[in-house]
């Protein structure tokens, strides 16, 4: 309780800042509407050339395109900390952090928010909607519940994965680029699983499971049965990775040494 | 009146990585890196009771800041026993930050963004301090301090002064038993620190509040703190009263005198070496300075105001700083 209520004094903090730049604000919404629209014509040009993919149509390809927008859409919005090591360690703000009775890890996720990503969601809707329509999808008042179900597991996983690496700072004070590399790695949960050979569908599975984030869940919504114990898995991964995310975090956090003065 | 640090046998070590030369030893350290354990904070053991001021110095790199960061939980220690505030830090530290109040003088505590109400409104929340403990509070706090014009502006267009007062304000938004502060005075201007040093001594003598500061200069710990623990390459090796430390190390004095014409040491030394007095050369033409043991000042002075014609004579006595520094010239400190 007390925690969400720390949660939402510190949004308030960010949308009252954030109005204060009227322009900013402004220019930062029209940029994002832009790129989630070239996103958006993009989709639609790389799958026009594709009808089938090892069985899957091209409106159910893009239809997982648009669900992995929503869960990646969240975890931009709250875990955003791809900069944890310049900025906390290698500045020493952690120190600061450490010194407020809150969990480090909940304040540097307030501290870093950024809502405008939320916006990536919308384009999701619009995607899946698009591609919904065309497949005659049905649907269900359930179906409601297990989308956010699945959705919230996609955002933890996505979040275990990269509050796992910034754990490493940690134990290495040698700046890395595997952040990036990362993100290069989680774009291959959004298209179909089966078309990759076993190695890679193992580790998108189970080792860095983006996989989970995209296709698992959507076959759920595509109506593909054969993937349901893979589908609802979602969450139980979610909650996994991110546990072992923060008790790595847990872990590291005693090894931290501090910037000098 | 019991202790509110209780420090034992504390100790932190860093490994410091060493890289080799060249291109064969940058291969080399990617399987075994050279690296060598440093004794940041060597085995200390302290006492603070509640109420006390005490002075933390040392120089740069004597182990200062790591101290503190273990005291206020930033680190956790390599080895030995920290208590504070009965309880120890780094293991309960969300329950135990509540109880102290944090000021790092070269890092902000505050938001650089938002005005340093809407600072201090997040800190409230996350300190769960009520509305009306703030009211009473702070209102006291942010008159004393005189930032009530500030606070509706953005803390990246404060000054340093106005900023450093904001920052002592925000520590002290839950009213901590005991305060941290290192380095609270760096770079301010006379008329800065002389407030902030008055309000610290008002919210000690008001709440009892207990204060550990670390400083470089020494005038904020003569107008503040009874006590010095003083820090050298990891080690205590001084922990008392600055009284003492004055009496055991500032005994003497230093006299100027100016002659109207040149004189050797050759003919000042036989004149006074029954007191056993030193000369050393002074800045100026002619002028020469002699360390003299309290008792004999007047002998002395009338001894050469006898022998030679005089311009000028001043009387000084041993600074603070003057000590110090001796004291780390020559290593532990005596007494």
């Amino acid at each position: 309780m007390f925690y969400l209520s720390v949660f939402f004094q510190y949004m308030a903090q960010y949308i009252k800042t954030k109005l204060q730049y009227r322009t900013d604000l402004l220019v930062e919404f029209f940029s994002d509407l832009m790129s989630q629209a070239v996103n958006l014509i993009f989709i639609l040009v790389v799958f026009g050339h594709t009808d089938l993919l090892h069985g899957w149509t091209r409106d159910e390809m893009i239809f997982i395109y648009g669900f992995f927008l929503v869960p990646f859409a969240l975890f931009g919005a709250f875990f955003n900390i791809w900069d944890f090591n310049e900025r906390y360690i290698v500045r020493g703000e952690l120190d600061r952090v450490l010194t407020r009775p809150v969990h480090s890890l909940f304040q540097i996720i307030l501290e870093r928010m950024e809502l405008e990503s939320l916006l990536g969601a919308v384009t999701g809707f619009i995607i899946m909607g698009y591609a919904g329509s065309r497949l005659d999808l049905d649907f269900h008042w359930y179906d409601v519940p297990i989308f956010l179900l699945f959705v919230i597991g996609g955002m933890f996983i996505y979040a275990g994965v990269f509050i796992a690496l910034a754990t490493i700072s940690f134990w290495s004070d040698a700046r890395s680029s595997i952040m990036p590399m990362m993100y290069n790695i989680s774009n291959y949960g959004r298209y179909p699983i089966d078309i990759y050979n076993r190695v890679i569908r193992y580790i998108l599975t189970w080792v860095l499971p983006f996989a989970f984030v995209g296709v698992y869940p959507s076959a759920y919504f595509l109506g593909k049965k054969e993937w349901y114990v893979y589908s609802f898995l979602t969450p139980v991964m979610g909650v996994a990775f991110f546990v072992l995310a923060l008790l790595l975090w847990n872990a590291g956090i005693k090894r931290y040494r501090g910037a000098g003065n | 009146m019991g202790n509110v640090i209780e420090v034992e046998n504390l100790r932190k070590e860093f490994k410091a990585y060493s890289s080799r030369s060249g291109l064969m030893g940058a291969f080399r350290d990617l399987f075994t890196r050279n690296y060598k354990i440093i004794q940041a904070v060597h085995d200390i053991s302290f006492t603070v009771n509640q109420g006390e001021m005490v002075g933390y110095i040392g120089e740069n790199g004597a182990g200062k800041s790591t101290t503190i960061k273990m005291l206020t939980g930033i680190l956790t220690p390599t080895a030995g026993k920290v208590s504070v505030n009965g309880m120890n830090p780094h293991k309960e530290r969300e329950a135990f930050v509540r109880t102290i109040g944090v000021v790092f003088g070269q890092r902000s505590q505050l938001w650089w963004d938002i005005a340093v109400q809407e600072s201090f409104r997040l800190l409230k929340k996350v300190y769960r301090v009520s509305d009306s403990d703030y009211k009473e509070h702070m209102e006291h706090v942010i008159e004393t301090l005189d930032i009530g014009p500030l606070l509706d502006k953005p803390v990246r267009k404060l000054s340093l002064g106005q900023r450093m007062r904001c920052e002592l304000a925000a520590a002290l938004i839950h009213n901590p038993p005991l305060l941290f502060l290192d380095e609270p005075t760096i770079g301010l201007d006379v008329l800065v620190k002389l407030k902030i040093r008055e309000f610290l001594k008002e919210i000690n003598q008001k709440y009892n509040t207990t204060i550990l500061l670390t400083t470089h200069d020494i005038s904020d710990i003569e107008a503040l703190c009874d006590r010095v623990i003083m820090l050298d390459e990891g080690k205590i090796i001084y922990d008392g009263s600055l009284q003492r430390l004055k009496e055991n190390w500032g005994e003497g004095k230093q006299i100027q005198f100016t002659f109207s014409q040149e004189i050797t040491s050759a003919e000042l030394h036989p004149l006074t070496a029954a007191w056993g007095v030193k000369w050393s050369r002074g800045e100026q033409d002619n002028s020469w300075i002699a360390h003299v043991p309290k008792a004999h000042v007047s002998e002395i002075i009338s001894c050469i105001v006898n022998h030679y014609e005089i311009q000028d004579l001043n009387l000084y006595e041993i600074s603070t700083e003057e000590i110090i520094r001796n004291i780390y010239e020559e290593g532990v400190a005596h007494g």
